[in-house]
């Protein structure tokens, strides 16, 4: 597989306390991958060290094929939302975004270029020649994405990028963040499981400097091997519903009020297990809600 | 070549976003307004002395000022004054045939220089460490790149301010005092704008240098003060101390190490002496900030 990102064995000391632990994380190439883990997990150390902000006591990077993060390689192909990063108070969108562009070597028409089509992007193009001090939290919030995705670079690292958002404009970014799939590399470290769950394709959880697991979302939360039903009564007899799904494995989640239908997505659509298990399951109680695969968020309770 | 492009594009947008930034731009206009009534009291004191001279020896009055003053400066109580003050013969004599307003001007803008330079640029780069601005910029340039880069667009920041401080002190000398409206004097307060903006590059590096320690801007701004007073300091104990023979014999080499050590070569009409001195403070300018830039390389941001 190509990775974009390949960290091994990654070591960052605080003093006494390791912040990465042997932290091992592989990024493929255009995935979309979202980072999950308690506070002071990592997550942030992590970013900030593939961004070449931190030095690291141990381990091994590969970036994009071409070794750990180097300026003269990487710059332009790799950018970054940093976590509580001030931008220059008295700078201006435009020109923040213009210098940076230049920064990555685009030519100074094809950075205000683009500086302009990011600041429209994110909703302030009515802003453009407003010091940064005038701006809102959530405006400036919106300045620090849309300098990440000056010059199309091939990986974005985005630490907490939907914190502070209202509710239109953080679903506007996450539109946005979702069409960047296939065409970049993005990494996304959030609290909001929801978000990672409607915006990435892989997920990894990190856990006190070490990652935990790192696989598709689609595993770990089964959108296409596990249908879930709501139902308003535990069912009296289970294995009678099994017997009509053979090769599918059934429980019943008491504390949620939801049946579990695993099965196996090579042998059967989510259309035919309905079809078999909807008829018993009527019979035995009423269903109010039927999903394809668990939540995120219950997904990573139970790990 | 790609790093000096590089660095050269973080040297004109710091320079271009210092001339927009209110802080900047306050301490340049302060400084600009320091110039400005600096020459007009000087002029008021050249007045006063040559209406007392005038009055002593029963002359009639003078209506501006000016008039008396070049006999004055070359008069022999004058130039005692003048030896003691530089400490330097070399140097006595080149400056004996300047204009009274270019000495004035050369003497304000040497003085202040450092204090300019600390006020303006001693917290930029702790102040962008702090905040976390930084971090939108290290990935795309090296830390080298941005660190020198600042420093050329706070040296280019200076040499505005000092350029202008000379043109406005020229403009007052004009309307005030007699005789000194000539486009020769005009040049000669560029000059010395000039040679006191190459006296500024070391401090700004000293400035600058130590602002790559800290993440506070305002602890930056206190560490550039306390080092340009130590500066100072020790250039005074250096020639107070300094004899022929002994252990005390070798403190004048210490001096090098400083500015000060440098400054009278900047004071010299001949062409060696100045180059020698330029480059010698540009290279201390450039030493004591990648001395703060060491540190920085190896730092977490």
């Amino acid at each position: 597989m190509d990775y974009a990102i390949e960290s091994t064995e990654l070591v960052k000391r605080y003093g006494a306390r390791r912040a990465l632990d042997g932290l091992t994380l592989a990024v493929p190439r255009y995935a979309v991958l979202g980072l999950i883990g308690p506070n002071g997990a990592g997550k942030t150390t992590w970013m900030m060290s593939i961004a070449g902000l931190l030095h690291l006591h141990g381990g091994t990077i590969n970036l994009l094929g071409c070794g750990p993060f180097d300026p003269a390689v990487h710059s332009g192909r790799i950018t970054l939302l940093p976590q509580d990063s001030e931008l220059p108070l008295e700078s201006r969108p435009i020109d923040l975004l213009t210098h940076y562009g230049l920064l990555q070597r685009l030519t100074r028409h094809e950075a205000k270029r683009t500086a302009i089509e990011m600041l429209r992007e994110v909703h302030l193009e009515d802003r453009l020649t407003a010091t940064v001090r005038s701006l809102s939290h959530g405006m400036r919030k919106r300045v620090m994405i849309a300098q990440c995705f000056i010059g199309s670079p091939e990986l974005v690292l985005l630490d907490e990028p939907l914190s502070g958002l209202d509710p239109r404009e953080a679903a506007h970014m996450r539109a946005f963040l979702t069409r960047r799939r296939g065409r970049q590399t993005l990494v996304i470290s959030s609290h909001n499981l929801n978000d990672i769950e409607a915006m990435c394709d892989r997920v990894a959880f990190i856990e006190k400097g070490r990652t935990v697991r790192n696989t598709t979302l689609d595993e770990i939360i089964g959108t296409s091997s596990m249908l879930l039903y709501r139902v308003t009564a535990e069912p009296s007899d289970l294995s009678a519903i099994g017997a009509a799904v053979p090769g599918a494995t059934l429980s019943f989640n008491a504390a949620t009020g939801t049946v579990c239908c695993r099965y196996d997505p090579n042998r059967d659509s989510p259309a035919q297990i309905n079809a078999r298990v909807l008829p018993p399951l009527l019979a035995q109680c009423g269903v109010i809600d039927i999903s394809r695969g668990d939540s995120l968020e219950a997904a990573y309770l139970r790990e | 070549m790609n790093a000096l492009v590089q660095t050269w594009r973080v040297a004109c947008y710091e320079w271009f976003d210092a001339l927009r930034s209110r802080r900047a731009l306050v301490v340049l206009l302060l400084y600009l307004a320091a110039a400005v009534c600096n020459m007009h009291w000087s002029i008021n004191l050249l007045h006063k002395l040559e209406s007392e001279l005038a009055t002593a020896l029963q002359l009639p009055a003078t209506e501006q000022a000016g008039v008396v003053s070049t006999a004055l400066w070359k008069s022999k109580p004058f130039q005692r004054m003048m030896k003691r003050m530089t400490q330097n013969d070399l140097v006595l004599r080149d400056i004996t045939g300047k204009h009274p307003v270019e000495l004035i001007y050369a003497w304000f803008a040497f003085f202040y220089t450092p204090l300019l330079v600390v006020l303006v640029a001693g917290n930029r780069i702790a102040e962008e460490i702090g905040s976390g601005s930084v971090r939108y910029v290290i990935f795309r340039t090296s830390r080298a790149s941005w660190s020198i880069g600042k420093f050329i667009g706070q040296v280019f920041m200076i040499g505005l301010a000092l350029i202008l401080s000379g043109a406005s002190a020229y403009a007052v000398a004009k309307i005030r005092l007699a005789g000194s409206g000539t486009p020769d004097l005009f040049l000669n307060m560029v000059q010395w704008s000039l040679r006191a903006w190459v006296y500024s590059i070391p401090y700004l590096g000293l400035a600058m240098g130590l602002s790559h320690l800290t993440r506070s801007s305002s602890k930056a701004t206190v560490m550039g003060i306390l080092a340009i007073t130590a500066c100072f300091v020790l250039s005074i104990l250096i020639r107070h101390f300094t004899t022929d023979t002994g252990w005390r014999a070798y403190l004048p080499h210490l001096g090098q190490l400083l500015p000060d050590g440098h400054k009278m070569l900047l004071w010299r009409n001949a062409p060696a002496p100045l180059i020698a001195g330029s480059a010698t403070l540009i290279t201390l300018g450039f030493c004591y900030l990648f001395t703060g830039y060491a540190f920085f390389r190896t730092r977490d941001v």
